[in-house]
């Protein structure tokens, strides 16, 4: 029996496949997910999640959210996620820097909570791309 | 028969209305594409995320939270969410019809003019007006669930439900009651739609479900999450109908001026050729007699 991975952020359902394992950055360490697992609920701290599929290795970094196993399902909700084959490094360095800045401008100026938890995510999420992409290199 | 000059100014008339149509259309046309775009791709992590909170309503039964307790119904709470403009279409006209069959007594909130003008005019009880700009922003949106939530938990409204306008394509939009809280109700309606949709729903899976950290902890970032992108997400796609609506409005306005223009000038050119036949017959005539 196959596990049905979906991986889901507010822009897009990033990955939607059958897989023969994953394995989740939970809050309390990394869980390996197979068929027929125990139905579990879990928070995802920002990380790597890994895949496999016919001997075959994808390592997606992850932000924060939630995975939901559920019978042969596995449903990932993360504020964000890519493949690490895809991360752009300078890219992404860019990216941190332009919201580091607006973050720092925000915080003088006493923006909108909710414009500064934006502004933190994708830093966060820049430095877990970072990181994920720097060790498999 | 109307003289040449009266349907030479209507025909003025109808080509400039026409050209005001024409460009509301084209304003509307690439807002909709825009809005359309955002509504849809935030479906899935919205679809997820109520899946999500059904399991886990569905195995918390010893566990009390405000949110997920019904209590008795005293006063519902309803959001609305309308356009801030006119010229859409049926779009509000739709939206208020529905709003009309609610039954018993109910607070209102709206988001959006054309609302809070129905509500206050049909005298409902308003308790707050948010306007959201064209490019929605989720700190516009936070300011609404915060009230809401904070009138749910004082026990000002006892349910909270959402009445907007669901977007399914460009030409068909329908308006829509949904509630979310208490989460009961919520259940029935994600088993309502895997019925329609003929799937089997994966909350069948009947084994104890584990939780990490705790089902406390879990829960409280869910609810949160759950009830903010709720919001967010209905005002996106009320956002996309809206547009849709006024583009296909527009354009059904422009094509009727055109129709109407083609028409007028027939007659115009009728008239005007009578006109000058007439002319003729009395020169010819007259030139007889002589």
């Amino acid at each position: 029996m196959p596990l049905i991975l979906e991986i889901v952020t507010p822009e897009e359902k990033v990955y939607s496949e059958t897989v023969d394992s994953v394995v989740l950055p939970g809050v309390e360490g990394e869980a390996g997910i197979l068929p027929g697992h125990v139905p579990l609920l879990t928070m995802l701290k920002p990380g790597e999640l890994t895949v496999s599929k016919d001997g075959q290795e994808v390592v997606l970094a992850v932000d924060k959210g939630f995975a939901q196993v559920l019978g042969d399902k596995v449903s990932v909700l993360a504020e964000g996620a890519i493949d690490i084959a895809e991360i752009d490094l300078t890219a992404v360095d860019e990216a941190r820097e332009r919201a580091e800045k607006a973050l720092a401008e925000a915080r003088a100026l006493g923006m909108d909570p909710a414009e500064v938890e934006k502004l933190e995510t994708i830093v966060r999420f820049s430095l877990v791309q970072k990181l994920a992409k720097n060790r498999r290199l | 028969m109307a003289n040449t000059r009266d349907l030479r100014r209507r025909i003025k008339s109808v080509k400039n209305t026409a050209q005001i149509t024409r460009a509301m259309q084209l304003v509307a046309a690439s807002k909709m594409k825009k809005a359309q775009d955002f509504a849809l791709e935030g479906r899935p992590y919205t679809e997820l995320l109520a899946e999500m909170m059904s399991s886990l309503g569905d195995r918390l039964i010893d566990y009390k939270h405000p949110f997920l307790e019904g209590r008795e119904v005293k006063k519902r709470g309803i959001l609305v969410v309308s356009s801030d403009k006119g010229l859409c279409g049926a779009l509000n006209a739709n939206l208020f019809r529905k709003l009309v069959t609610i039954e018993g007594p109910a607070g209102y909130v709206s988001i959006g003019r054309k609302a809070a003008q129905f509500l206050s005019r049909s005298q409902r009880e308003l308790l707050a007006d948010f306007t959201i700009s064209d490019k929605v922003q989720f700190a516009e949106v936070r300011v609404a669930v915060e009230f809401l939530i904070q009138s749910y938990r004082e026990g000002k409204i006892d349910t909270l439900e959402v009445l907007y306008t669901h977007f399914i394509n460009t030409m068909v939009q329908t308006p829509v009651i949904l509630p979310l809280l208490p989460f009961a109700e919520l259940k029935s309606i994600l088993q309502k739609k895997d019925q329609e949709a003929g799937r089997k729903s994966a909350s069948d899976d009947a084994r104890e479900i584990q939780f990490e950290p705790g089902p406390e902890a879990i829960l409280d970032e869910l609810l949160n999450l759950y009830i903010k992108q709720q919001i967010y997400h209905v005002v996106l796609e009320a956002k996309a109908s809206e547009h849709s609506s006024r583009m296909v409005a527009m354009k059904t306005a422009t094509d009727n001026a055109k129709t109407l223009v083609d028409d007028l000038t027939l007659d115009y050119n009728k008239v005007r050729q009578a006109a000058i036949t007439q002319e003729i017959l009395e020169i010819s005539a007259a030139s007889f007699a002589n």
